[in-house]
């Protein structure tokens, strides 16, 4: 219980730090801070919420499964639109 | 895990937990599309999304993000809790229909701007909407769920059934920490 309430207040204090950042003219930096700390508030309800601290390696893969199939997805179409100019597909080469 | 006798209420505990981590692993499937469209638009015109997100109510927001935290809590309070969970279910409740509430809110205010959106600003708003509707609906299902651990025997004593519809609510306040600096936090210093 007492682990909880800490958690909450944690979850607390970083929304405030999150939105004060963005108040602070950073660049690029607002985007990475902002994408830090909801990482850092999601695993945090993931550990300590949905009980993955005390979980067995079963929820634990599938978990991490999840978020490295995001990441396999992310990457790929990144690539795709990325090499687009590059190195175009045959189809959509232009005589 | 092989300790567990399959007969037993944990090995069964056991099933549920991993049937909704599977589920909630197809979900952000789901999300995830809608992510990686959010990244290409705005690496492709980040202006006319600075702009967009200044339409947005910065305060209204940054509320609602702290009333679905506390609704996790008081969920997670629930979870714990051995008997008497009646009460920090209510306020799960309550807190989900406040957000819900205030998103609404927010929506009709908006409505004007949208119409009023030109270009790449419109496929801020489109994500925006697209993206914020899809999570009131994944909340919307998670307020009927706690409504029914509420009214049904569920609600007297904290077990497997509470805890799952927990894991379930607990993801959507997750998607919501994402989207939170997505849409309402871009380039605010300027606005």
């Amino acid at each position: 219980m007492k682990t909880l309430v800490l958690v909450w207040v944690a979850l607390l204090a970083l929304l405030a730090a999150t939105a004060a950042s963005s108040f602070v003219p950073l660049g690029g930096w607002n985007s990475a801070i902002n994408l830090a700390i909801s990482c850092a508030k999601a695993l945090l309800v993931a550990i300590f919420f949905m009980h993955l601290r005390h979980a067995g390696a079963l929820l634990r893969l599938v978990a991490v499964a999840a978020l490295l199939w995001l990441g396999i997805l992310f990457g790929l179409s990144s690539a795709d639109f990325g090499a687009r100019t590059i190195s175009p597909a045959p189809w959509s080469l232009r005589y | 895990m092989a300790t567990i006798p399959l007969a037993s209420a944990e090995a069964g505990a056991e099933r549920a937990r991993l049937g909704m981590w599977l589920f909630l692993a197809t979900e952000a499937m789901f999300f995830g599309p809608l992510f990686f469209g959010y990244v290409h638009s705005r690496l492709a015109d980040s202006a006319a999304f600075a702009s967009g997100s200044h339409h947005m109510h910065f305060w209204l927001g940054t509320i609602n993000t702290a009333v679905l935290l506390t609704s996790s809590f008081t969920m997670a309070i629930s979870v714990h809790g051995k008997e008497r969970i009646r009460g920090t279910l209510g306020l799960t409740f309550v807190l989900g229909a406040a957000f819900l509430l205030i998103k609404g809110y927010e929506y009709g205010s908006e409505i004007p701007e949208v119409l009023a959106a030109k270009g790449a600003e419109q496929v801020f708003y489109l994500l925006y909407f697209a993206m914020t509707g899809l999570h009131a609906i994944h909340l919307l299902i998670g307020l009927g769920l706690v409504a029914w651990l509420f009214l049904s025997a569920h609600g007297r004593r904290a077990g497997t059934p509470v805890e799952i519809v927990g894991l379930y609510w607990h993801f959507v306040d997750a998607v919501w920490l994402f989207l939170y600096p997505m849409f309402y936090l871009l380039e605010r210093y300027s606005a």
